[in-house]
C-alpha cells in the first residue's frame, strides 16, 4: 500500500488507535499487574488502611491452605469430567450435523441457544428442573417410587447437577468446533471409503476421527480452562454448598476477596492460579504443536 | 490423496454391486429423524420448562403434575409496571451503550491495524489481544477498588465504562477479519483521488465492513448482557443487572420465588433468541474466534 500519499494523515490516523490501546491497558492490563502487586501485601479492607507489603507471607499461606487445595481438586475434577462428556456428545452431534440433515442451519441455531444465553439463566433453568417443589426430576423420582430428596443439597448430586448444567450449556461449543473441522474434510474421502465397502462406523473411526483430533485438542483445551474457572452457575445453583462440596476455585477467590475481605491473600490466590494456568497452557501448546507436526509429517 | 484415504485403498475393497448402491444412497432418513429429535429434545425442554413456570398461576406452581393450565401473564405485567423491571432496563442500557462505545473505540483501532503499516504494530496488536489470554478474575479486585475511589459503585455509568473496555479485544479481532476483505485498491484509489482519511473510512471502508461491525456489536452486547461477576461486585441496588437480580433471588435457604425468577430468566433470554435467529453466522464466527480461522 502506498500510504505515503496520505502524508500527515498517517500520524493523525495512528492517534486514533491510542484510545482503544489506552482503554484496554487501563481496564484490563494495569489491573492485572496491580493484582500481582497486591498479592505481596497484607490488605484487609476492614482492618487495614492500605496495602502493606508483607513479603511472601501470602504465598506461604497459599501453600498450606487446605481449603484452597480442596477447591482446586474440585475444579480439576469438574473441568475434566464436564469437558470429557462435552467432547463425547459433541463428537456425536457434530457427526450428525455433518451428515447434512434437512433444516441443518436452523437446527444448529436452536442447538446453540444454551451457550449464548446468560450462564446465570442456565443455572436458573437447572435449579428449577432439580428443585423438589417445582421441578420435574424429583417428580419423576416420585412417580417411579424412588425417594425424593433435595438434589442440589447433597454433595455428590449437587456436583453432578453442576456437571449436567455445564454439559448442557457448552456441548454446543464443542459441537460447533468439531462440526467446522468435519466440514473441512473433502467429501471424496467418504465416497472413496464407501466405495471400498466401509461402514458408517468405519468411516467415522478411520476417516473422520483422525482428521478432527487437532480440533478435539483445541475444543478440549478451551473448555478445560473455562470450566476450571466456572463461577456463575455455582452462584445460582449451589452457592458453593452444601458445605464446601461445590466450592470451586473461582468461588473460593470470591469468598476470600468479598466475604472475608482479604484482598491481599485473594490476589495471591489469583496470581497463583494465573501462574498455574500459564504453565498448563504452555505445556498444552507444546504438546499441541508436536501433535500437529506429527500429523502433518 | 491423504494417508487415511490411501490406507482405505490399500485395504482393497471390491466394487461389487452392493457397495455401489451404498455409495449412491444418502444416509438413512431414519438417522436424521432420530438425530433431529435428539437435538430438539436436548436443547428445548429445559428452557421451555422455565417458560411454563413463568406463566403458571401461583396456586399451581408447586403442583408439579399440572402441565395443562390457563396461563397467567400477571408476572410479566408486574415486571413492566413495578421496580422489578429495573434490572432488565439496567442490563439493556448498559449492554447497549457499552457495546456502542466498544465499537467506536475498536473500529478506529481495527481500521488502523488493518490498513496502516507502522513500527511496533505487532507489539501494539499483541498488547490489545493480551487480555484474551488471562481470565477476567485477575482484574476483579483492582477494578472494584478503582470504582470505589471514583465513586462509581452501583452506577450505570460505572458499568458502561467497564463494559466498553471488556470486549475491545474481541471486537478488534472480529472486525479485523471483516476489514481484511475490503479491497485495498478501492481504498488506495480513493486516497489518490485526494480523499482525506476520515472520508475514506466513512465513505469507503465502513459501508463495506458493515456486517463485521454489526457482528462485533452483537457479540459485545451479548457478552455484556450475560456478564455476571463484575456487575455482582460493582452494583447493589440502583444499577444491578438482570443476572445479579436473578442471583439475589436464589440466595438464602428460603423457598425460592419461582414465578418471578422464571420470568426474569425468560426475559433475559429473549434478546439472545432474537439475535441467534437473526445473526447466527456472525455469532458462530465470534464464539469460535481464535479457535477457527475464518
Amino acid at each position: 500500500m502506498r500510504w505515503a500519499t496520505l502524508g500527515r494523515g498517517r500520524l493523525y490516523f495512528l492517534l486514533l488507535t491510542l484510545p482503544a490501546v489506552l482503554y484496554v491497558f487501563l481496564w484490563r492490563i494495569a489491573p492485572a499487574f496491580y493484582t500481582i502487586w497486591l498479592s505481596f501485601t497484607q490488605y484487609n479492607i476492614i482492618y487495614d488502611a492500605g496495602p502493606q507489603w508483607n513479603h511472601l507471607e501470602n504465598y506461604h499461606r497459599l501453600l498450606q491452605d487446605s481449603g484452597l487445595r480442596e477447591a482446586l481438586r474440585l475444579s480439576v475434577v469438574f473441568a475434566i469430567g464436564a469437558t470429557a462428556i462435552e467432547l463425547l456428545i459433541g463428537l456425536g452431534a457434530a457427526a450428525f450435523f455433518d451428515s447434512d440433515p434437512p433444516g441443518r442451519n436452523l437446527l444448529l441455531g436452536i442447538f446453540l441457544l444454551p451457550m449464548i444465553m446468560a450462564p446465570v439463566v442456565v443455572g436458573t433453568v437447572w435449579s428449577a428442573l432439580f428443585d423438589p417443589t417445582v421441578g420435574p426430576v424429583m417428580y419423576l423420582f416420585e412417580r417411579v417410587g424412588m425417594p425424593e430428596f433435595q438434589w442440589l443439597s447433597k454433595p455428590l448430586t449437587a456436583f453432578a447437577g453442576l456437571v449436567v448444567a455445564d454439559v448442557w450449556e457448552w456441548t454446543p461449543l464443542t459441537t460447533l468446533l468439531l462440526f467446522a473441522a468435519m466440514q473441512a474434510i473433502p467429501r471424496e474421502q467418504y465416497e472413496a471409503a464407501r466405495a471400498d465397502g466401509a461402514s458408517a462406523f468405519d468411516i467415522f473411526r478411520r476417516v473422520i476421527l483422525p482428521q478432527v483430533t487437532g480440533m478435539l485438542a483445541v475444543a478440549g483445551g478451551l473448555r478445560l480452562m473455562d470450566a476450571f474457572l466456572e463461577l456463575d452457575k455455582v452462584f445460582v445453583m449451589t452457592g458453593g454448598g452444601p458445605g464446601t462440596s461445590t466450592q470451586f476455585v473461582s468461588y473460593y477467590v470470591y469468598k476470600q476477596a468479598f466475604q472475608a475481605y482479604e484482598l491481599g491473600y485473594a490476589s495471591a490466590v489469583i496470581a497463583g492460579l494465573l501462574a498455574l494456568l500459564t504453565m498448563v497452557f504452555a505445556f498444552y501448546l507444546r504438546r499441541y504443536n508436536r501433535m500437529v507436526n506429527a500429523a502433518s509429517a | 490423496m491423504s494417508a487415511v484415504a490411501a490406507r482405505f485403498d490399500a485395504r482393497g475393497g471390491h466394487r461389487d454391486g452392493a457397495s455401489v448402491a451404498v455409495r449412491g444412497r444418502r444416509r438413512l432418513p431414519l438417522g436424521h429423524i432420530i438425530g433431529t429429535a435428539l437435538v430438539l429434545g436436548w436443547t428445548l425442554p429445559p428452557f421451555l420448562y422455565l417458560v411454563v413456570l413463568s406463566v403458571k398461576p401461583e396456586g399451581l406452581i408447586a403442583v408439579r403434575s399440572a402441565l395443562v393450565f390457563w396461563p397467567t401473564f400477571e408476572r410479566y405485567r408486574q415486571l413492566i409496571i413495578t421496580h422489578l423491571g429495573l434490572p432488565i432496563w439496567n442490563s439493556l442500557l448498559t449492554s447497549t451503550v457499552g457495546a456502542l462505545l466498544t465499537l467506536a473505540l475498536a473500529s478506529l483501532a481495527a481500521v488502523t491495524f488493518s490498513f496502516l503499516d507502522f513500527r511496533g504494530k505487532a507489539g501494539l496488536f499483541l498488547l490489545i489481544l493480551l487480555p484474551r489470554m488471562f481470565p477476567p478474575v485477575t482484574t476483579l479486585i483492582p477494578i472494584q477498588l478503582g470504582m470505589k475511589t471514583l465513586g462509581l459503585i452501583d452506577t450505570r455509568t460505572g458499568l458502561i465504562l467497564l463494559f466498553a473496555a471488556f470486549q475491545i479485544p474481541l471486537a478488534i479481532w472480529v472486525m479485523r477479519t471483516a476489514l481484511a476483505e475490503v479491497p485495498r485498491e478501492l481504498v488506495e484509489s480513493a486516497a489518490l483521488d485526494g480523499a482525506s482519511l476520515p472520508v475514506i473510512v466513512i465513505r469507503v471502508v465502513l459501508p463495506l465492513a458493515g456486517p463485521g461491525l454489526l457482528a462485533a456489536f452483537i457479540l459485545a452486547f451479548i457478552f455484556n448482557w450475560n456478564e455476571f461477576l463484575f456487575p455482582l461486585i460493582l452494583t447493589s441496588f440502583n444499577a444491578k443487572t438482570g443476572s445479579v437480580a436473578i442471583n439475589s433471588f436464589t440466595g438464602g435457604y428460603k423457598q425460592l420465588p419461582w414465578g418471578p425468577l422464571a420470568v426474569l430468566g425468560v426475559v433475559m433470554t429473549i434478546p439472545v433468541i432474537l439475535f441467534v435467529l437473526a445473526f447466527r453466522a456472525a455469532l458462530v464466527r465470534g464464539f469460535t474466534a481464535g479457535a477457527v480461522k475464518g
